[in-house]
C-alpha cells in the first residue's frame, strides 16, 4: 500500500489519483458495467501512473487457444485488430507466450527477441520497443488474459511498474471473472427456463421475512399475475383454491421447520382462465444462523394428467355401475321374490279387511293384526327397494367402517331366493375376530354378489345334493380381513387362473363376463387383493383381502 | 273319505315359510268364513296330514329345506284326495308343469286377485257347486 502511494506521489503527470481510480473501477465492477469499459478504465488508470507508458489487456478466447481484443485505448486500432484472434503459444509475442506459459514474460526489445519473430513488423509500425506481459489469472488459477505494458525504449520494468502490473491484473481478474459468472448464470437461467417452459414448470422463490416473492414468467402466467404485479404471501394465497388453502399453508409452515423437500397437490384458481391442478415442490434455505432465507420451489401443472385420472375414475365407476345393473338382472328371482312376498301379504290383508267389513264382522283384534301386518310388510318392501336403489345408484359411494361378517349375512339374505331356487346349500364360517375394514358397502356387496353368483353358476351342473358353497371369513396377517367363497364345481379353467379376471372372459353362456374384472378393480381401489385358486378337494376358491381399518375399533355397520 | 273331509274343521291348510304371507293367507280365508290351519314349513304339514284328513292345501313352492313340489309329490301317496292350490312368487313354466303333472292344481302368482283366489278355494272344496 505504501509503495503504491509512492507511485502516485512520484508521478507529476498523473491524470487521476491511483486509489480514487481503483475505487471507481471497483464500483463499475460492482454495478456490472460492460467489461470492455472496465478494462479500458484499468488501462487508462495504469498509463496515468507513468510517463510514456502504454498498456493493453488481451483476453483468452473460450477455446483457450487464441487471444481476443480486450482494451488498448492508447494503441493504434490497426494493432489491436491485428492481434485479435492470434494463437497463443511458446513463441507468440509477449502476451500470447505469457498466457501460454502462465507467467510474466519480459521482452526488453521486440526487434531482437525471438518471441516476437512473427510480429516484429507489427510492433515496429506502432513504435513499440519493450513489451512486458503479465498473465491475468482467475481465483481458481485459470488464465483469463494478459496485461501488457509497452515502452518506446528498450528496457525492463522497474519495481513500480511491476507493482502496477500486479495491481492491474488483480483488478482485471475480478472484472473478467465476474463477467464470466454473469454470462454463465444467464446461460444457466436460460437453460433452466427452457426446460421449465417445456415441462410446464414454474419457478418461484418466497422470502417469508420480507413478505415478497419472485416468480418466473411462466409461473406468473400460471398463477394469473401480470409481469409487474408485486407478489406477497397474501396475493399468492388468493390464487389457491379455498378448499386447499389450509393444507398449503400448513405445508409451507412445516417446510420452515424441516430440512426436507415438501410436496403438495392443490388447485390454482387464477382471476381469469381455468382452474388448474398443480403439484408444488419446495425446500427451505437458511443462513448460517438458522434464519429462514427463502423457500425455493417449482410448481408443476398436472391438469392434463389429473383430467385423464378423473376420466379413468369416471369410466371405472361407470363400468362398476353397469356391472351392478347386470347383477340386479341376474338376481331377478331373489329381488322379485323379496318384493312379491310383502306385496302379497299387503294385498291379502287389505282384501281380508274389506271382506270382514262386508260381512259386518269387525273384530278389532283381527283388524289390529291386519293393519300391523300391512305396516310390517310395507316396511319390508321398502327395505328391498332401498337395496335395489343402492345397487342401481350411480356415482361413488362413501367409505365407512364395515364389518364384513354382517355385510355377508345381509348379502345372503338378498340372494336367499336364488339360492333356494338353485337348490344350493350355502355354509357360512365366520371368524368372530375379523377386523373391521374401511370400505364402501355397496361396492363390497357388489364384489360379494359377483362371487356368490359365480359360485352358484359353478355348482349348477351338479346334482342338488352336491351343490355346496362355503362362505368363510378370517383374520389374516397384515392385518387384514379375508373373505373366501369356495364352490365344489369344476374348478378354474386349466389355462391359468388369472384369466377369469380378464375382460369379457366368461365360461358362461350368458352374462357380460366382466363381473369378476370389476370386482377385482373394486377390491384394488380399496387397497386390497382379489384372487382365485383351485381348492383342495375340488372346486374353486375365490378370495379377497382388505386391509384392516387402522386406529378405529368401533364398527358403524353391524 | 275324501268327500266328507271338507266338512271337517281345519280341513284347509296353508303352508308358507314366510310368516307375513302365511298370516295373510289364513286371514284372507277367515274373512271368507274358512278356518284354515297354518304351517310355516313342509315337514310339519306332512306329519299333520298323516294324522288328519285335509281337503285343501294352499302351498308355497320355494321354501327352505323342502320345496312345494316335493310336498305335492308326497301328497300323491300320503293323501291323494287332498286338493292343492299353489301360490308362488315366481312364474316358472317348469314349476307350473311339474305341479300340474301331479294333479289338478290351481296356480297363483303372488300377489294375486283375492276374488279369483277365493273362488278357486271354493271350487276345490266343492267342485260340484261351481258358480
Amino acid at each position: 500500500m505504501k509503495e503504491q502511494h509512492k507511485i502516485g506521489d512520484e508521478d507529476h503527470k498523473k491524470k487521476e489519483p491511483f486509489y480514487a481510480g481503483q475505487g471507481r473501477i471497483l464500483e463499475m465492477i460492482a454495478a456490472s458495467a460492460p467489461l470492455e469499459d472496465i478494462l479500458a478504465r484499468i488501462v487508462v488508470l495504469m498509463e496515468a501512473q507513468a510517463d510514456g507508458l502504454r498498456c493493453s489487456i488481451l483476453l483468452l478466447s473460450n477455446d483457450g487457444k487464441h487471444v481476443r481484443h480486450g482494451a488498448a485505448p492508447s494503441l493504434p486500432e490497426a494493432y489491436a485488430k491485428a492481434v485479435d484472434g492470434l494463437p497463443i503459444g511458446p513463441r507468440a509475442g509477449s502476451c500470447g507466450t505469457s498466457m501460454y506459459l502462465r507467467k510474466p514474460v519480459v521482452v526488453t526489445d521486440v526487434l531482437t527477441d525471438p518471441l516476437w519473430a512473427d510480429y516484429r513488423d507489427l510492433a515496429k509500425g506502432c513504435g513499440l520497443r519493450a513489451c512486458w506481459s503479465t498473465p491475468i489469472l482467475s481465483s481458481r488459477g485459470d488464465v483469463l488474459g494478459s496485461f501488457a505494458m509497452y515502452r518506446q525504449e528498450s528496457r525492463g520494468p522497474n519495481a513500480e511498474e511491476m507493482r502496477l502490473a500486479k495491481a492491474a491484473t488483480q483488478i482485471a481478474s475480478i472484472a473478467i471473472e465476474r463477467q464470466q459468472d454473469h454470462v454463465m448464470l444467464r446461460e444457466r437461467e436460460a437453460r433452466i427456463s427452457l426446460v421449465a417452459e417445456s415441462a410446464d414448470l414454474a419457478f418461484w422463490v418466497l422470502y417469508p421475512e420480507q413478505n415478497t416473492a419472485w416468480m418466473s414468467e411462466k409461473g406468473r402466467a400460471m398463477y394469473g399475475f401480470t409481469l409487474q404485479e408485486p407478489l406477497t404471501a397474501v396475493s399468492l394465497m388468493s390464487r389457491i383454491h379455498p378448499d386447499e388453502q389450509a393444507a398449503v399453508r400448513a405445508a409451507f409452515e412445516q417446510a420452515q421447520a424441516s430440512q426436507q423437500t415438501f410436496e403438495i397437490e392443490h388447485r390454482i384458481v387464477p382471476p381469469y382462465g381455468k382452474t388448474r391442478w398443480v403439484i408444488v415442490r419446495g425446500r427451505c434455505l437458511w443462513d448460517e444462523h438458522g434464519n429462514v432465507l427463502e423457500i425455493i420451489g417449482v410448481t408443476i401443472d398436472v391438469s392434463a394428467q389429473k383430467h385423464s385420472d378423473l376420466q379413468l375414475q369416471l369410466q371405472r365407476e361407470e363400468l362398476a355401475h353397469l356391472s351392478r345393473i347386470a347383477l340386479i338382472g341376474e338376481m331377478t328371482a331373489s329381488l322379485g321374490h323379496e318384493l312379491n312376498q310383502p306385496l302379497t301379504a299387503i294385498a291379502n290383508n287389505a282384501a281380508a279387511a274389506r271382506r270382514f267389513f262386508d260381512r259386518g264382522q269387525i273384530d278389532s283384534e283381527i283388524l289390529k293384526q291386519l293393519l300391523g301386518d300391512i305396516a310390517a310388510a310395507s316396511h319390508r318392501a321398502g327395505e328391498v327397494i332401498n337395496v335395489i336403489r343402492g345397487l342401481a345408484r350411480k356415482g361413488k359411494s362413501t367409505r365407512i367402517l364395515l364389518n364384513l361378517n354382517a355385510l355377508i349375512a345381509d348379502t345372503l339374505r338378498l340372494v336367499h331366493s336364488d339360492i333356494l331356487i338353485r337348490e344350493t346349500t350355502i355354509v357360512t364360517e365366520f371368524d368372530p375376530g375379523l377386523p373391521d375394514v374401511q370400505a364402501a358397502p355397496v361396492q363390497i356387496q357388489q364384489v360379494l354378489l359377483n362371487l356368490i353368483m359365480n359360485a352358484l353358476d359353478a355348482v349348477s351342473e351338479l346334482s342338488p345334493a352336491q351343490r355346496r358353497i362355503v362362505l368363510s371369513t378370517r383374520r389374516e396377517n397384515g392385518p387384514c380381513a379375508e373373505v373366501s367363497v369356495r364352490d365344489f364345481g369344476p374348478g378354474l379353467p386349466v389355462d391359468g387362473s388369472d384369466k377369469v379376471f380378464d375382460h369379457f372372459f366368461s365360461t358362461k353362456a350368458e352374462g357380460m363376463g366382466m363381473g369378476l374384472t370389476i370386482a377385482r378393480s373394486i377390491v384394488e381401489s380399496h387397497s386390497g387383493t382379489l384372487g382365485a385358486e383351485d381348492a383342495e378337494g375340488g372346486g374353486a376358491r375365490f378370495f379377497f383381502r382388505l386391509p384392516a381399518a387402522q386406529g378405529l375399533l368401533v364398527s358403524e355397520a353391524a | 273319505v275324501g268327500v266328507s273331509a271338507r266338512s271337517e274343521k281345519a280341513a284347509v291348510c296353508v303352508v308358507d315359510d314366510d310368516p307375513l304371507v302365511l298370516n295373510s293367507l289364513q286371514l284372507l280365508l277367515a274373512s271368507d268364513g274358512i278356518a284354515a290351519r297354518s304351517f310355516n314349513n313342509a315337514e310339519t304339514f306332512l306329519a299333520h296330514i298323516q294324522m288328519h284328513p285335509v281337503a285343501l292345501v294352499v302351498l308355497d313352492i320355494w321354501m327352505e329345506r323342502m320345496t312345494g313340489l316335493e310336498v305335492l309329490a308326497r301328497l300323491c301317496t300320503l293323501s291323494p284326495q287332498t286338493r292343492a292350490i299353489v301360490v308362488t312368487a315366481r312364474d316358472d313354466l317348469a314349476v307350473r308343469a311339474t305341479a300340474m303333472a301331479r294333479g289338478p292344481v290351481a296356480f297363483f302368482i303372488k300377489p294375486f286377485n283375492d276374488e279369483k283366489f277365493l273362488a278357486a278355494v271354493h271350487d276345490a272344496l266343492d267342485p260340484a257347486t261351481k258358480s
